[in-house]
């Protein structure tokens, strides 16, 4: 600021100069105000978790299963149910998506079928969630006459797909051509330098969108309704109904019982320090290039 | 090491001596390009170009940009094949075949013929990864032997005292011009015949290219080296013949004391001159 004025020359425009200083000014206002609504929001709704969730944490949690109204319960099968739903659903999305975004960077590119899949995995991102949750239903739970926690899983991974998908195409496309071109050059089939080579060199951003993929599922209520249910039993069983804790947070947070509502702040608070917890060991264990 | 350097990088006269040493017992030839045309696309890019490339010497291939040196290069280990569109027409004969025959496994040629870039390429991996990678790729070798390549490899461009104590660690921690070391050595641990390299300097230092090419002389005792170098003095320093190319066109080819002396076409001494380019 200073400097523009002592170092001004005489034959260049102090208004241009100005006008320039001026928007850089505003558009730096811009972007901290648009940063501070943010981290309010965050930080209100993180606050709000903790102040209502944090009175209802106790050892029964985490050891007993639900329980009717007034009874003594925890949330133990929601947990439990949530981590086997969540898991399986990466272990079967995180895969396919990974395939599917190394067809797209890699094989199809520019393809007629290429276009069409990168089209369809673009919709499904976007796609209202109860609709895969529906589409499970007439998949997987009507042909076997009952809800299963199965069901529940497959439905997270459609969820969790397309967002692995995007997020390996994108991460493939910035590996630098001469990477590629080197691996090609000692003799590498085209496979082992995708896989080898620049899968390896963007591992930090794939694993990224699994774990946006794990945070955007682990939280998903709607294709869970028709799909595994709920369960108030522990259960174990991927053929039988199984509880989730989102399913259960919706369950008692719509209540009418004082106990059932404490739990499902709880549980709330529950499943964004679950979110929190995998982004932070993720980025710890994938932070610097060591193998 | 760096003591050697001011000297090397100043004085065109001794290499050029060598080169004169060397003329006068001819090297068989290793690699044979013999009416070779060049497209991208409808372009025509390369215009019946026939070139030998002697065995275990230095071909040194200079020539204004985008007068198809480069694309040469890459049409000998048939790198252009990875983009749909180019298109070679022609022979370049090695091991008495013709690479171009579609029936060739690109992937043994390409572990006999290897190709350095002008920037370096270290991949995602450790320092011993990198070289153990191309290895990997031909050979079934144990555990001790591979110790012993990769060391074996790392030794011959010089870059094994600077990391031994350091093989697990990234190789993208290297500086540039010991990445573009180890991706010599991660070629020539392949036991390739022929070293393609394109422009392999400049992206470099001229402490770190002086020093590569003083691994050319090395190397040349036992690969056949075809260098692509927009830098003249490099050309007269390293290349044991020089080719001039001009607009998809081989101009002139010769050793590279008589290039640089007493060239034959106008095109080729207005280049070497600075007149043009």
């Amino acid at each position: 600021m200073k400097a523009n004025n002592t170092l001004m020359r005489a034959d260049r425009s102090a208004s241009l100069l100005w006008r320039r200083h001026m928007c850089d000014k505003l558009a730096t206002a811009m972007s901290w105000l648009g940063m501070l609504i943010v981290v309010f929001m965050l930080g209100s709704i993180l606050w709000t978790l903790f102040k209502n969730g944090l009175a209802g944490m106790s050892v029964h949690l985490f050891t007993m299963s639900m329980a009717a109204p007034g009874q003594p319960g925890g949330l133990a099968n929601a947990i439990m149910g949530s981590i086997i739903q969540t898991g399986l659903a990466i272990l079967i999305g995180a895969p396919a998506g990974l395939m599917t975004g190394i067809y797209l960077a890699e094989y199809g590119t520019t393809s007629r079928m290429a276009r069409i899949v990168r089209f369809v995995s673009d919709m499904l991102l976007s796609a209202p969630s109860i609709l895969i949750g529906l589409f499970i239903y007439m998949m997987l739970v009507v042909p076997f006459g009952h809800f299963s926690g199965l069901s529940g899983a497959v439905a997270l991974a459609i969820l969790a797909m397309p967002i692995v998908v995007r997020t390996t195409e994108d991460m493939l496309r910035l590996v630098p051509v001469a990477m590629r071109e080197a691996g090609i050059a000692l003799g590498a089939p085209k496979w082992r330098v995708i896989l080898f080579i620049c899968v390896r060199a963007v591992r930090a951003g794939i694993m990224t969108g699994v774990l946006l993929a794990i945070a955007r599922v682990a939280g998903e209520t709607a294709p869970l309704l028709f799909t595994s249910l709920g369960n108030s039993e522990w259960s174990l069983d991927l053929g039988r109904p199984m509880a989730s804790l989102p399913v259960a947070i919706y369950q008692y947070a719509g209540s009418a019982y004082q106990d059932w509502m404490q739990q499902a702040w709880t549980g709330a608070l529950l499943v964004t320090l679950g979110v929190l917890i995998i982004n932070i060991v993720v980025r710890v264990g994938t932070r610097g290039g060591r193998s | 090491m760096s003591v050697e350097v001011p000297v090397k990088a100043t004085g065109m006269t001794q290499p050029l001596d060598s080169t004169a040493a060397s003329k006068d017992t001819p090297h068989p030839v290793a690699m044979q390009v013999k009416g070779l045309n060049f497209y991208y696309g409808t372009s025509h890019a390369l215009h019946d170009i026939s070139l030998d490339f002697p065995e275990r010497s230095v071909t040194g291939m200079i020539g204004p940009s985008g007068c198809g040196k480069s694309t040469l290069l890459r049409v000998l280990n048939r790198m252009y094949d990875l983009y749909p569109g180019q298109r070679a027409t022609g022979e370049v004969i090695f091991d008495k075949q013709n690479i171009l025959n579609s029936g060739v496994d690109l992937n043994v040629l390409r572990s006999r013929i290897g190709m350095v870039f002008q920037k370096p390429t270290p991949f995602p991996m450790s320092i011993y990864d990198n070289i153990a990678f191309g290895i990997r790729l031909h050979e079934r070798v144990s555990r001790s032997e591979m110790d012993g390549r990769v060391e074996d490899a790392l030794r011959r461009v010089a870059l094994w005292p600077e990391v031994q104590d350091r093989l697990s660690a990234s190789a993208t921690a290297l500086s540039g011009g010991q990445q573009q070391r180890l991706c010599i050595a991660r070629t020539i641990a392949v036991r390739p015949e022929v070293i393609l390299l394109d422009e392999p300097t400049s992206a470099l230092d001229p402490v770190s290219t002086a020093r590569i090419e003083e691994l050319l002389d090395e190397l040349k005792t036992e690969f056949t080296i075809a260098i692509v170098t927009h830098n003249m003095q490099q050309a007269a320093r390293c290349a044991d013949q020089v080719a001039f190319f001009y607009m998809g066109r081989l101009i002139e080819v010769d050793s590279t004391a008589r290039m640089f002396t007493t060239p034959r076409e106008q095109q080729t001494q207005d280049y070497i001159t600075g007149r043009f380019g």
